[in-house]
């Protein structure tokens, strides 16, 4: 697929300093306003944040710290109270309008009424592609998420980690600028998380996608990243931005590095102290 | 798990496990009523035996045959005239509340209105033809399917709208890929509601007034106390209902076939 993500505009690795970042904050806040019986929620406050082309960065932190909400911003699912954003250089609007944003959700939502090529071929289908190049940009994608022979199953007939991987191959198969994740893998079990693990880090190295993904878990942010953000909740904050110099590709022997002991460490203790606060 | 599909033996197999029993039951029946009624001497306007109304359907059968075609064509005609009516309706629910909230009360209201008192009126407005009793019957089948569609369309994954939202769907992508699909299992338990209803409707039509039709056969028949024909009516008005809804349900098994209460029966 990596001939299809557009090598020129987008440098391989977090790119040099004078790249244009692919998604960028600027003073985010999001505030829920309350009805006579409760008082507003501050769901963001005065977040900024950088992502540069190719790079992969995890949001971390305890619920309520505004990750996800900070990820449906940049989506255009939600929209801020101030500060603005760009993808692309663009309003999240504008970007998802031209097809940039791949999104994949805690749930898999997959069409149970369609077939898994189908269900991966949806976002072409939506952009009015050919039935031809839907299945065959679909049927690579299936290769590449590893769900080869399963074109003609049902959602139902896979299990939680198939249907996962079926929603990642969805998500790329309109060749979003940026990824976005939302705790894709928070309701599968520990083996099949940890292999699901190495097949993102395997994709994302064969198509360089951007990719913000949302976690809870910090040895899984740290093992992929580029950078970990950690942040706090109320109101939700950014508190850390960790830089992950691990080298690449990673896999999971990269666990017992001692310096991704250490960032794990270092991460937790950030966590740890935001949890602290809230708690005061 | 790919599924296979079974072989012939297979099927035919697993066919008569299904029917033996109620086949069993069927002959039981029969030949119990028919020993019994002839045993007890019961007179045969309370209860006619099997063989009586047999005979008496055997009588004339191109007869009754061409009163239920009247009856079947009634039925199948309302219950798509009220069925499209009602999905266009509940599509409208579906979309806005204000209509559904405006309109929707009175909307239950109008469904208790007995068939029997609301039939001699849509007769007086649309004739003595077999019009007026598709009047009744898609008057009868319109609220199920209005009602249904519109939970069905309400019914989406809020995730799955995420989806098509981030893929940039337009509305009409929306709710033809998304939205009425979803619907669907609703839909269709809405549309076999309406089966019974149509063949209700057609049959209560023809009572109020009517010269062909099973309706009318029962009604002339109870006139001239002519019971075992009248047994044989309303055996045949049983058999088309049974075959109306057989018909949906294998439109249903074809159109939704990913469906969770389909899994069940395969």
């Amino acid at each position: 697929m990596a001939e299809g993500m557009r090598p020129s505009s987008q440098p391989s690795g977090p790119g040099p300093e004078a790249a244009r970042p692919v998604v960028s904050g600027r003073a985010l806040s999001l505030v829920y306003p309350g009805d006579g019986r409760s008082s507003p929620v501050v769901a963001l406050k005065d977040v900024s944040l950088d992502v540069l082309p190719g790079s992969f960065v995890s949001l971390i932190g305890p619920s309520g710290c505004g990750k996800s909400t900070l990820l449906r911003i940049i989506a255009d699912l939600l929209a801020a109270t101030s500060g603005t954003v760009t993808v692309d250089g663009r309003s999240p609007a504008a970007a998802r309008l031209d097809r940039q944003i791949g999104f994949v959700f805690q749930e898999p939502a997959l069409l149970e009424w369609r077939r898994v090529l189908a269900n991966v071929g949806l976002p072409l289908e939506l952009r009015g592609a050919s039935r031809a190049e839907r299945d065959e940009r679909a049927s690579a994608l299936l290769a590449l998420v590893g769900l080869k022979g399963f074109e003609k199953s049902w959602p139902r007939e896979l299990s939680g980690g198939m249907r996962q991987r079926a929603a990642i191959a969805r998500a790329l198969s309109s060749e979003p600028r940026v990824l976005l994740m939302d705790e894709p893998f928070g309701a599968l079990d520990q083996i099949t998380r940890d292999r699901l693990n190495m097949e993102l880090v395997r994709i994302h190295e064969a198509t360089r996608v951007t990719v913000i993904f949302v976690t809870h878990s910090i040895r899984e942010a740290v093992l992929l990243s580029d950078r970990v953000v950690v942040m706090t909740p109320r109101p939700g904050q950014i508190s850390r931005i960790i830089n992950v110099p691990l080298a690449r590709p990673r896999s999971l022997s990269t666990r017992a590095d001692p310096e991704f002991q250490r960032l794990v460490n270092e991460g937790s203790l950030e966590l740890e102290r935001g949890y602290a606060d809230a708690a005061n | 798990m790919p599924r296979t599909s079974p072989s012939l033996a297979a099927y035919s197999r697993s066919l008569w496990h299904v029917a033996w029993p109620p086949l069993v039951a069927f002959v039981l029946t029969v030949l119990v009523w028919q020993v019994a009624v002839e045993g007890f001497g019961i007179p045969v306007y309370v209860f006619p035996s099997p063989l009586r109304i047999w005979t008496s359907f055997w009588a004339d059968p191109t007869g009754l045959l061409f009163h239920a075609s009247i009856t079947l064509y009634e039925a199948v005609a309302g219950f798509i005239i009220g069925s499209t009516f009602g999905a266009v309706l509940g599509t409208t629910f579906a979309y806005s509340s204000l209509m559904a909230r405006g309109l929707l009360p009175y909307m239950i209201a109008a469904n208790t209105i007995p068939t029997v008192a609301i039939a001699p009126i849509i007769i007086i407005w649309f004739g003595s033809g077999l019009e007026s009793k598709i009047a009744v019957t898609a008057f009868l089948s319109f609220f199920p399917l209005a009602l249904n569609m519109m939970k069905g369309l309400q019914s989406y994954d809020r995730t799955i709208m995420d989806v098509f939202h981030v893929s940039a769907a337009t509305g009409v992508q929306k709710f033809l890929k998304m939205r009425l699909p979803s619907a669907l299992p609703y839909v269709f338990v809405g549309l076999k509601i309406n089966v019974t209803f149509a063949v209700i409707g057609a049959i209560v039509a023809e009572f109020i007034q009517a010269d062909r039709g099973l309706g009318f056969v029962i009604m002339t028949t109870y006139r001239t106390l002519a019971m075992p024909r009248l047994w044989a009516a309303m055996i045949v008005s049983a058999l088309i209902g049974i075959l109306f809804f057989a018909a949906v349900a294998l439109i249903e098994r074809v159109a939704i076939p990913w469906h969770a209460s389909m899994r069940e029966q395969v």
